[in-house]
């Protein structure tokens, strides 16, 4: 893959532009594959936004039962092919990310394909290219990472396992990659409310596309 | 993957087809042996399409699938009301593809014209190609039909069921080019269709069956106006076409028409869900799937070779994908140290002597 996504989580505002433009993209038209989320609102604004990170090796490919999800030339992993795809949801399961999304009405999977309608042509995706804080960037490794003072690093370990991608998250760190292992305490203040019921605020609801399932 | 198995099915498969057609045609009494070569394509095709079947089986996730299914369809006390949701799951999405619908109408219409203008052509064809049914002249312009030699109603030559049936095949490749006349116009116009197609898997299989269809219209149209001009040239590259395509079902984008069936075992599946145990989110403690969905999932993910067991003892798969992001965004946010030169505003590659000695400089 010569040009790639560089994300970069500090930099993100969280004012889902991205969002918005996403639903631009005529390999998904209306339906938006990105997601903005609240790390957690009442005790902070930081936002994380997700885009498929196309995995080398991507999970959601091989546990598909219908074999819908194939991966470009370039590694770009696509959306199911329409006439394969059962609707089973075990790439929205399976996914380490929490990418793919669902529609039961239209037995579909769909998910972030880099907008490969526009990279395809030599253009950037529709997020990267209107980001107003570069927190999505799209490039050539050597044409972003001069142009920054962060890290970048496309290793995730999920507890035992570990997941090389094609885009590449930017670290405010030396790390080599980044563990999630748990649920996460953020900066030793956060902990997963033991009263919670598991219920978004009415912002979040408000500014979500999708479901926690992630049925659009 | 085991192809020795698949290729055991395969062979099978061809094998009972043969004995099918021989019984069918009462030892090929019936049979027409001009249709020597579709017979013989046919029974090549056919096991073709089981050897490719029973190797998609072995993929680990398609295999549970396809055990769950059949486990939660033949569950005694719930059988009768299985079989209802079955047959109205067929009615919806198989005979009226209502899920197409809701992609489009266009796309509806299009997949609805070819889909079943290749089913009522397949339906006549094969049972006349096999000698399953034959037809015989009764009287001046009386025409009976044979299924499997056993006479059906006499029908008039000149009325208009024999016109129907006569022209059946003439209805349906009109059908078929109508359809896949929208289909291309699709792909040549929509950006989303151009950046994705590739020629062989989206182009040629319409492209064949306009070969298809032209080709029999052809026929007729020789037959009816031009005295049968060229007749035998015409079948010949209407039996090649049909061939080819026979060929390329297994492989290509058709396989989808034995594929999709399979969508009935995933409806039952999940119709059934919700009155199972459902699966909570470790994290948020929202039911997001039935428990048995996500236990199969971990077994297939476990059985690629991926192991996503977290230090709680948790797989990852058991958190609902928002909580996978925000798990992955709290991991990133514990990430910074102030005391790493990146974070001080310098690149990863320089070290923190440099800092230091900026700094003090």
């Amino acid at each position: 893959m010569k040009e790639t996504m560089f994300i970069d989580p500090q930099r993100c505002i969280g004012c889902r532009s991205c969002v918005a433009a996403c639903r631009e993209c005529s390999t998904h038209k209306g339906y938006s594959m990105i997601f903005v989320d609240n790390i957690d609102r009442r005790e902070s604004t930081a936002t994380m936004p997700t885009v498929c990170m196309h995995c080398v090796e991507p999970t959601c490919a091989l546990v598909c039962p219908a074999d819908a999800i194939k991966v470009s030339e370039d590694g770009v992993v696509m959306s199911a092919l329409k006439p394969r795809c059962l609707d089973c949801r075990n790439c929205v399961n399976a996914c380490p990310f929490g990418v793919p999304k669902y529609n039961t009405e239209m037995h579909l999977q769909m998910k972030c394909d880099m907008c490969f309608d526009r990279t395809s042509e030599g253009l950037k995706p529709m997020c990267a290219s209107v980001c107003p804080t570069g927190a999505i960037s799209f490039g050539s490794y050597e044409q972003i990472v001069p142009l920054r003072r962060t890290k970048p690093v496309n290793a995730h370990t999920f507890g035992e396992q570990s997941v090389e991608t094609n885009v590449y998250l930017m670290l405010p760190t030396d790390a080599e990659n980044v563990e999630v292992d748990g649920c996460g305490v953020f900066e030793g203040r956060i902990a997963v409310d033991e009263e919670s019921d598991g219920q978004e605020s009415w912002m979040d609801e408000l500014a979500g596309e999708t479901n926690k399932s992630n049925e659009f | 993957m085991n192809y020795r198995l698949s290729t055991l099915f395969g062979l099978g498969a061809s094998a009972i087809l043969t004995v099918l057609i021989l019984v069918g045609s009462r030892n090929l009494q019936n049979f027409d042996s001009a249709l020597f070569g579709y017979t013989v394509a046919s029974v090549i095709a056919f096991g073709a399409l089981i050897f490719r079947y029973a190797l998609w089986l072995q993929r680990p996730a398609t295999r549970t699938y396809w055990k769950r299914g059949w486990q939660i369809y033949l569950k005694r006390e719930k059988f009768v009301q299985n079989t209802g949701i079955a047959a109205k799951t067929f009615a919806g999405n198989i005979l009226a593809q209502s899920f197409i619908l809701k992609r489009g109408f266009k796309r509806w219409l299009m997949h609805f014209l070819i889909m079943w203008g290749c089913i009522i052509s397949a339906m006549i064809t094969f049972p006349l190609v096999f000698g399953w049914v034959h037809f015989e002249l009764e009287g001046d312009i009386g025409y009976r039909a044979y299924l499997f030699g056993f006479p059906l109603q006499l029908m008039q030559g000149r009325s208009i069921t024999a016109w129907l049936t006569f022209h059946a095949l003439d209805i349906t490749a009109i059908m078929v080019l109508v359809g896949c006349g929208i289909a291309i116009h699709r792909r040549l116009h929509d950006r989303g269709a151009i950046a994705l197609q590739q020629f062989l898997l989206d182009f040629v299989p319409h492209l064949m069956l306009i070969a298809i269809s032209v080709s029999g219209l052809m026929l007729t149209a020789s037959s009816l106006w031009f005295d049968g001009y060229m007749y035998h040239f015409i079948a010949l590259t209407h039996q090649a076409t049909v061939i080819m395509t026979l060929f390329y079902l297994p492989f290509g984008k058709l396989f989808h028409i034995v594929q999709r069936p399979a969508s009935l075992g995933v409806e039952l599946y999940r119709k059934r869900s919700p009155e199972m145990q459902q699966a909570e989110c470790p994290r948020c403690r929202t039911e997001f799937s039935a428990q048995i969905w996500v236990d199969d999932l971990n077994k297939v993910i476990e059985k690629l070779g991926f192991d996503y067991t977290l230090p709680d003892g948790t797989k990852l798969q058991d958190h609902c994908p928002q909580c996978k992001r925000i798990m992955r965004g709290i991991s990133y946010a514990n990430l910074p140290d102030v005391n790493e030169p990146v974070f001080l505003g310098v690149r990863a590659e320089e070290s923190k002597e440099e800092v230091q000695t900026k700094d003090n400089v």
